[in-house]
């Protein structure tokens, strides 16, 4: 019996030491599996919900860390000052066309994904706002703050929907 | 005779007084009458004249405008392209670039000064840009100080009107917007006493009445531009007295009522200078577009003397026909701006030498009537056809006219290298349909393989069977299960079918072979039929026909197993939306041609945006992807290796019809997606399958428009594994000797019997091994 166990073991040791490196093959070329560096990071403000929606108000929804020192401006970027000001003078249909102006720029930027997904929740556009969260969510790759804002936003819109 | 005759006959010839009274009453009456009836005329012309004046407005076109380019440093733009554009929106080639709608070009810069624009999301300012080229990017851009200058927006391209009832288009514009030289222009030649007279000018008409008894005809008018105005707004081209007498009235009423800067105002918006087909070109500004495709105010003083003079007979001095007879026309306007010291001599002196440069053809002359048909029917609705025709709307379309244009040149010829020889009488049809794949937005649509085909428009209506097109519905369903990965192996062989009518069904492989097992990737990159539909049958039609639903599929073809292998009818357009779908990583965007309406003012009307909804996993459409661009790589096209190597990789797939009746190819990259389809519109064979016809299409086009390597980050869900290089359905086939890379869901990794990975430690290989001798 003992010999037995011996030889098993004895079996598995030898096969796990065998190498099976011998790639003949190479992989259809996918990108590989990076991490993608996040967008350089932009002020997104806090949006709150829009005053005609009955309450509770929703979670504070997180803010993305503000630039360390000024980065050079890229057309985004410029674009991103335009949305703000856009929304803070209330006009949010300028503000959410600039951001679909940016994503065109810039179409897997997760953090333009989001900026719409605010505009879009802003106006009561649940769905839409729904969908380029979601977006923003497939692209945000392990940017944990936009993560948790992007979750937020998302959990706020699922109860905005079962009210 | 009886008295009562001779009473008569004494009557006729000596009539007394107070008949005489009576009749000289009568008359003073009928011309009281006449008099009263001329007055009740002038005073309801006077009315009239004044309530039409006061609210005059024309129905104006809506305008059509192509996506305007964006210009930013990294962006995929080359120098040619972005001169072919400037050409195209009208800017002037100078040596020194000053002006507005000004550029140049050359050793890598082009420097342009655009005109500015207002869009549906705010007003772009005029910018003075220096751009550096490397190759097919912009490298810099810079204003006359060398600052950077982020982004800027050029104007679009109108590419379309649609023009009121009465065929009359124009641009209306204030006095202000007018160059004064123009006006001076059109006062001298026209009406030099206009700021004098009050509505006709008797001078005026003693002068050219003179003028023409001294030529033996008419060589000179004698009607204001107020007489002029008026015979525009009211009256036809009858010449009767009684015409000519309302024509005074109604000038002097007008000037009674309205200012000469009011008149003016209305009279170069309102003059016809010009027939384009069934569209009259009406007012100066609009003319200034037609025939030298530039605004007003860039207009140099020769050609606003051509328009000035055209004015007189717009057919019989047609810049575009007739040019030395415009050119003597043009120096008569001015010599007479000279004479009135309106110019000086140096202006004159160059003026007159001036070559005429009327606009060239239009570089796309036969209009986009495909395109334009997507763009109807996403205005449909929010938009009454009315309401295009007269309210002068600004609509702003997602078509890259640079594409489109790159697209219909090369389409016929790649379309001719594939044809089969035999159907003459019955030439090969395409459609082509290329899409932003990130929101939808339709960049360029063919209907037919001639460029600017106007008839039936393949690319909405040619509903056709897609053939294995349809597969990465089923596989995309796989993978979503998580019970299949793309190790999977699937069993490539024979099988028979009942049908709903009885009969059985054996369908084969293209090739007429059986493989064996084979995997999920390879079932899908050599679009093998029978392990599909050894897939589909175990994950269930209907469960694949929800997917395709998912994706962008509208139809209601039956879940029988040949849906499986593509018995289900789309068009071109729904098949590119179902690939966008794939495209965008499983967020559908409906396709769409517009963008945002405005009013005739500029205020935004209807946003259009971009709408994503999540309809799939994004990390299965991941993996899915692999073995799409494995297509490329492995599969049914890598023929097309070689034309697309500079894009490489890219993801896609063929479809082929029963009998080769309709080729098909959808493929994409980062930017775009597109579909190309061939056929015949009597549904005859065409003798190629989708890798020896669309795709060979698509791949031409694709590189001619230079789409972009297809390279999406793995999501954080996915592992790498190795597999064995031959598929094993077990430990005891498996050979590690030869391997392969290939990426699963963390949570659909292939079998401990299957992998051949070493990266694992030493005791996780033992635990293994461990458990499998105890299974």
């Amino acid at each position: 019996m003992t010999a037995r166990w011996i030889g098993i073991v004895a079996l598995m040791v030898l096969t796990g030491c065998a190498s099976n490196k011998a790639v003949v093959r190479e992989p259809a070329p996918v990108a590989a599996p990076v991490v993608p560096v996040p967008a350089p990071a932009v002020v997104v403000p806090r949006i709150e919900p829009a005053p005609t929606l009955p309450p509770p108000p929703p979670e504070p929804l997180p803010e993305p860390l503000a630039p360390e020192k000024p980065v050079p401006a890229t057309p985004v970027s410029s674009l991103l000052a335009s949305v703000q000001a856009a929304v803070a003078a209330g006009d949010l249909d300028r503000g959410a066309a600039l951001s679909e102006r940016a994503l065109r720029i810039s179409p897997r930027d997760a953090q333009l994904w989001y900026q719409l997904a605010l505009i879009r929740y802003r106006q009561n556009r649940v769905e839409d706002a729904a969908g380029a969260a979601r977006r923003a969510l497939s692209m945000a790759a392990r940017d944990q703050v936009l993560l948790a804002a992007i979750n937020t936003l998302l959990q706020e819109l699922a109860s905005k929907t079962a009210r | 005779m009886t008295p009562r005759n001779a009473s008569s006959g004494r009557h006729q010839d000596s009539p007394g007084p107070f008949r005489r009274w009576h009749i000289s009453r009568f008359l003073w009456l009928l011309l009281l009458l006449a008099v009263l009836l001329v007055v009740y005329r002038c005073i309801w012309i006077d009315r009239k004249v004044r309530r039409d004046f006061e609210g005059l407005q024309w129905a104006l076109p809506a305008r059509i405008y192509a996506r305007p380019v964006e210009l930013y440093a990294g962006v995929h733009m080359s120098a040619d392209d972005l001169v072919d554009y400037l050409q195209r929106l009208g800017y002037r080639r100078t040596a020194k670039v000053e002006r507005s709608g000004e550029y140049k070009a050359g050793g890598g810069h082009v420097v342009l000064h655009s005109r500015g624009f207002r869009f549906w999301d705010g007003v772009e300012a005029p910018v003075y840009a220096d751009l550096v080229f490397d190759g097919h990017h912009v490298s810099t851009q810079q204003d006359e100080h060398g600052a950077d200058l982020p982004l800027i927006r050029l104007e679009p391209v109108e590419i379309e009107q649609v023009n009121p009832v009465t065929g009359e288009d124009r641009m209306p514009v204030s006095l202000t917007e007018v160059p004064k030289q123009l006006l001076s222009a059109v006062v001298a030649i026209e009406d030099q006493r206009f700021y004098r007279h009050h509505g006709i000018d008797p001078i005026g008409i003693l002068r050219a009445t003179w003028a023409n008894l001294r030529a033996g005809g008419v060589v000179q008018g004698g009607s204001t531009l107020t007489q002029q105005l008026i015979k525009n707004l009211y009256l036809d081209r009858e010449q009767t007295f009684r015409r000519k007498i309302e024509e005074v009235v109604m000038a002097v009423s007008l000037e009674l009522h309205f200012s000469k800067e009011q008149i003016l105002t209305a009279y170069i918006n309102e003059i016809f200078l010009g027939q384009d087909g069934n569209r009259a070109i009406h007012g100066f500004a609009l003319a200034s577009e037609y025939y030298f495709a530039r605004p007003l105010g860039e207009l140099r003083l020769d050609e606003m003397a051509t328009l000035a003079g055209i004015g007189r007979g717009a057919s019989y001095y047609n810049p575009l026909r007739y040019p030395e007879r415009v050119v003597d026309r043009r120096n008569v306007v001015l010599n007479r701006m000279h004479d009135l010291g309106e110019i000086t001599d140096k202006e004159y002196e160059t003026a007159r030498k001036a070559k005429l440069q009327v606009r060239e053809k239009p570089i796309n002359s036969n209009g986009y009537p495909a395109f334009m048909e997507l763009v109807y029917s996403n205005l449909k609705r929010n938009y009454q056809k009315d309401a295009l025709r007269t309210e002068g709307l600004n609509i702003f379309t997602t078509l890259d006219v640079t594409m489109q244009s790159k697209m219909e040149e090369r389409l016929d010829n790649a379309v001719a290298r594939v044809e089969r020889s035999g159907h003459k009488d019955n030439p090969l049809e395409a459609a082509v349909v290329i899409a932003d794949a990130n929101t939808g937005e339709v960049r360029a649509l063919a209907g037919g393989r001639k460029k600017g085909y106007s008839g039936f428009n393949r690319a909405l209506h040619a509903v056709r069977p897609i053939g294995s097109l349809v597969k990465p519905a089923a596989y995309l369903t796989a993978l979503e299960s998580k019970k299949f990965n793309l190790a999977s192996v699937l069993a490539d062989q024979e099988i028979a079918l009942q049908q709903p009518n009885g009969e059985v069904w054996r369908p084969q492989n293209y090739e007429r072979e059986t493989e064996g097992d084979v995997y999920f990737f390879d079932a899908l990159q050599r679009s093998l039929n029978l392990a599909t539909l050894d897939l589909g049958l175990k994950l269930g039609v209907d469960k694949v026909k929800q997917t395709l639903i998912r994706l962008g599929y509208t139809g209601d073809a039956q879940p029988y197993p040949s849906f499986l292998l593509g018995a289900v009818d789309m068009s071109p357009l729904d098949v590119a939306q179902v690939y966008q779908t794939l495209a965008s990583s499983g967020f559908r965007s409906p396709l769409r041609a517009v963008e945002a309406v405005t009013t005739a003012a500029g205020q935004p009307l209807t946003f259009y945006g971009i709408e994503t909804k999540q309809v799939a996993d994004p990390s299965a459409v991941w993996l899915l992807e692999y073995a799409l661009q494995g297509v490329f790589e492995h599969g049914t096209a890598k023929t097309a290796k070689p034309v697309l190597s500079a894009h490489l990789p890219l993801a896609g797939k063929t479809g082929t019809t029963n009998d080769l009746r309709d080729s098909w190819f959808a493929g994409y990259g980062n930017d775009l997606v597109g579909v190309v389809w061939l056929g015949h519109d009597d549904n005859q064979e065409t003798g190629l399958t989708g890798a020896t016809g669309a795709l060979q299409v698509w791949a031409s086009l694709m590189h001619a428009i230079d789409i972009q390597p297809r390279q999406v980050p793995a999501p954080p869900d996915i592992k790498w594994d190795q597999i064995p290089l031959a598929p094993a359905r077990d430990a005891s086939r498996r050979d590690c000797s030869a391997t392969q890379s290939m990426p699963f869901l963390t949570d659909a990794m292939p079998d401990v019997g299957i992998s051949c990975e070493v990266n694992e430690s030493f005791f996780e290989r033992v635990i293994d091994r461990f458990r499998k001798v105890g299974q």
